[in-house]
């Protein structure tokens, strides 16, 4: 998705990061979506995220999420333009 | 460098030259590789390896200033490979230099649990499309 053009300035979108069961979900390991200049809530953007691909939703249960490399608590926190967001579900390195 | 996630090759004579310490007279290296697993029906044949690598290294950072803290390890190597890995192929290398062996082979051991359990990385079998969570394909 392009970024939305506001205000006569470009408004970057968030970059979505996707992991594993996140990943395999939507098929995509990325993603790019527009929010407000203003930002909106984790939890309404995820809320948005589950509309567009239900089929996260299961991959988003026991997941931590980040925004801009920081884990947030629970759903809490702020998105605004230029952003990063990443679905942690749960670790399997080794 | 003691911290790494890469695409890049595990090269096993590397990371024990990172742990080059003339005081250190145990020096523990673990190495994690892709093993075949029989128990889900088929053989793994190979394992996908991804990470949040930022948040990763900062992780894995992290890991190697408390293992130094803690066991009092003077070197420490903590790398890890992602991409697509065959059985048999390292993914993961956990080194630790110390001045004694109880301080080596602990720091080692908490190091390679505490990245299991802490740092964001995945393995996913892609012949069967699943992410093995909370298993461990290697070691």
């Amino acid at each position: 998705m392009c970024p939305k053009e506001v205000g006569g300035s470009v408004t970057p979108p968030v970059r979505v990061l996707l992991f594993a069961t996140a990943r395999e979900a939507v098929g995509r390991a990325e993603l790019l979506r527009e929010v407000p200049a203003g930002g909106v809530s984790v939890a309404a953007f995820l809320s948005e995220l589950l509309r567009e691909f239900p089929q996260l939703a299961p991959a988003t249960r026991g997941s931590r999420f980040v925004v801009n490399g920081e884990y947030v608590r629970g759903r809490s926190g702020r998105l605004v333009p230029g952003d990063e967001f990443a679905i942690h579900p749960p670790f399997s390195g080794g | 460098m003691s911290v790494r996630v890469s695409r890049l090759p595990l090269r096993i004579p590397r990371a024990y030259a990172e742990l080059e310490d003339r005081s250190s007279g145990g020096v523990v290296l673990f190495v994690g590789r892709v093993r075949p697993d029989r128990s889900a029906g088929g053989e793994v044949g190979a394992l996908f390896y991804e990470a949040h690598v930022p948040v990763a290294e900062r992780a894995l950072r992290a890991l190697e200033r408390e293992a130094r803290r803690r066991f009092g390890a003077r070197r420490i190597v903590l790398w890890h490979r992602t991409g697509n890995l065959a059985v048999g192929v390292p993914s993961v290398i956990v080194g630790a230099a110390a001045p004694h062996r109880e301080e080596a082979f602990a720091a080692a051991r908490w190091m390679i649990t505490e990245l299991k359990r802490s740092v964001p990385i995945w393995k996913t079998d892609r012949k069967r499309s699943s992410v093995r969570r909370g298993r461990t394909a290697s070691n």
